[in-house]
């Protein structure tokens, strides 16, 4: 019986190293002081997903073209069923997602999380942060009601008073020197291919950069791995006996090295 | 010496994590799990909460604001334009400077500093020091963004919008003789309804800063009644690219009014 289970199990693991992956995630230590506040990367990444849900969804309903686009949306919020919670969900789930990217953002921050060797997960992490930004303007015009009209018109404004490039980029976000079809289609297209693309392949990345450089402890307690030696001159973990206070014949470089600077 | 002092100390941190840390399955994932349960009920409140206390007219606003407005439609004028809540410390930011000489400070240059900092910012503090008792400058700089984008979201999301102003303030604003001139006060009204003031300054009233130029002294540049008449109906014909909407709905009578308003612009006199 147990053979069944397993020999798919293991026939997987044999071609993809998959299993191991899976158990290596969930079984990889964490520091013991992960809180509460870790939770908002993950937390993020769930919002993350229910707007790639709705979305889909969505898009199986809603038509880019100038003439329908409001009739659809206004169909979609009246007429479908529960399209009003798809919708509703999309609509809000965005303002989630972008707050929790800031309260991420900020725990990051604060827990000093973006230092060695994790300044380029940090990278990572803006870049995801104005891609969710891109998503909201593009996402913003595509009920083509008046709000996303003329929001629009001021957005791509604000974008055309860049030095040298910026009437090059409004022209390309408008597809022309108006906002019309070409425009709505151009976001349409931007708003659920090419950003949310840009967006599952960082946040892929960002999550492998986690897994693979370890949760940061909070910076508080004896995990805040202090700048200045200890004032009592011993290695830090000292006490709870974790490290060794006398030097070792065969020490290990991080307690050699820490003696002989503190003497 | 400090790149080897950093990799000493992540190896003793990942040495630390392996002897001392607890496995992410079942506890790290447990608080996972509570806590995308929450989101997903708090985004789902929201939606029902939105709906609920909506109706289906546009802009039937309840407590989350409306399903939807009007369709859109460029020919309106009056639409104060609004982005979404997460804009609107740029919104605002365009308020505090002035068009044009230092507009280009609040569409673009703050945004671009602010980006690039943000980018940089494992490279500016490059300390290992995390406890925030031992980074001041790093916590009060933090205090200071959060501080100042919160001022910048509420003003953006308070401000007040750019309410209907009669012709007559504008002329008597700018020492016109809309009194004693029909065809400019008729002008002055069109220009004031129109909507010109949702993009355009007029002698102090309107929209501060969405990028069009200010109008008071446009009689200055000598263009001709001929030349604003053809302008107001149709910009891109005259410069194709041009962000200012046409406005083909204004009868000839309008259109000449409105020109006449502009060509006696000239600031005082």
């Amino acid at each position: 019986m147990e053979a069944l289970v397993l020999a798919p199990v293991n026939w997987l693991e044999e071609r993809s190293g998959i299993v191991g992956a899976i158990s290596y995630f969930l079984f990889r230590k964490v520091p013991r002081g992960t809180n509460w506040f870790h939770t908002l990367g993950s937390a993020t990444l769930t919002a993350f997903i229910v707007q790639l849900v709705t979305g889909v969804v969505l898009a199986m309903y809603y038509v880019p073209d100038p003439d329908r686009a409001w009739d659809s949306i206004n169909w979609i919020t009246n007429e479908l069923t529960l399209g009003w919670l798809v919708r509703g969900t999309h609509r809000w789930g965005a303002s989630v997602f972008i707050i929790l990217l800031f309260l991420h953002m900020g725990r990051v921050f604060l827990f000093g999380a973006y230092k060695y060797p994790r300044e380029l997960n940090w990278l990572i992490g803006v870049a995801i942060l104005l891609l969710a930004m891109l998503e909201g303007f593009t996402g913003y015009l595509l009920p083509w009601d008046q709000t996303a009209y003329w929001a629009t018109v001021v957005g791509i404004n604000i974008n055309a008073t860049a030095p040298i490039a910026g009437p090059f980029i409004a022209d390309f976000l408008r597809g022309g020197t108006e906002i019309g079809a070409d425009t709505l289609s151009r976001f349409y297209a931007m708003h659920m291919l090419l950003v949310p693309g840009a967006l599952i392949g960082l946040i892929t990345l960002h999550l492998y950069l986690v897994i693979r450089l370890g949760v940061t402890p909070p910076p508080w307690g004896e995990d805040a791995e202090p700048d200045e030696p200890s004032p009592n001159g011993r290695p830090r973990g000292a006490r709870e006996g974790l490290v060794d206070p006398k030097p070792r014949g065969n020490g290990g470089p991080a307690i050699t090295t820490r003696s002989g600077v503190e003497e | 010496m400090a790149k080897l002092d950093n990799r000493e100390r992540y190896a003793r941190y990942k040495e630390d994590v392996e002897k001392r840390g607890k496995p992410f399955y079942p506890y790290a994932m447990f608080h996972d799990t509570v806590m995308s349960l929450v989101v997903v009920s708090v985004i789902t409140a929201l939606a029902a909460i939105w709906y609920f206390t909506s109706g289906e007219e546009p802009g039937d606003a309840g407590l989350l604001g409306p399903r939807y407005t009007e369709e859109a439609d460029p020919g309106t004028t009056s639409f104060v334009p609004r982005p979404d809540w997460y804009f609107f410390f740029l919104f605002y930011l365009l308020r505090i400077f002035k068009w044009p000489e230092s507009v280009i400070l609040g569409t673009v240059g703050i945004p671009t500093i602010l980006l690039i900092l943000l980018f940089a910012l494992p490279f500016i503090d490059r300390r290992r020091e995390r406890r925030l008792v031992r980074r001041p400058v790093a916590v009060v700089a933090a205090l200071l963004v959060i501080a100042s984008m919160g001022i910048l979201t509420w003003e953006g999301a308070t401000a007040e919008e750019p309410s209907a102003t009669a012709g007559s303030v504008l002329c008597e604003a700018n020492d016109l003789d809309c009194e004693g001139n029909e065809e400019l006060a008729l002008g002055a009204d069109v220009f004031a309804e129109a909507g010109c003031l949702s993009c355009h300054v007029y002698a102090g009233e309107g929209a501060q800063n969405i990028g069009a130029p200010e109008l008071t002294t446009v009689g200055d540049l000598g263009r001709g009644e001929e030349y604003w008449v053809e302008w107001v109906r149709n910009p891109q014909a005259i410069r194709p690219g041009s962000p200012m909407p046409g406005f083909p709905n204004l009868t000839e009578e309008q259109l000449q009014a409105v020109a006449v308003f502009l060509e006696a612009s000239t600031g005082g006199g």
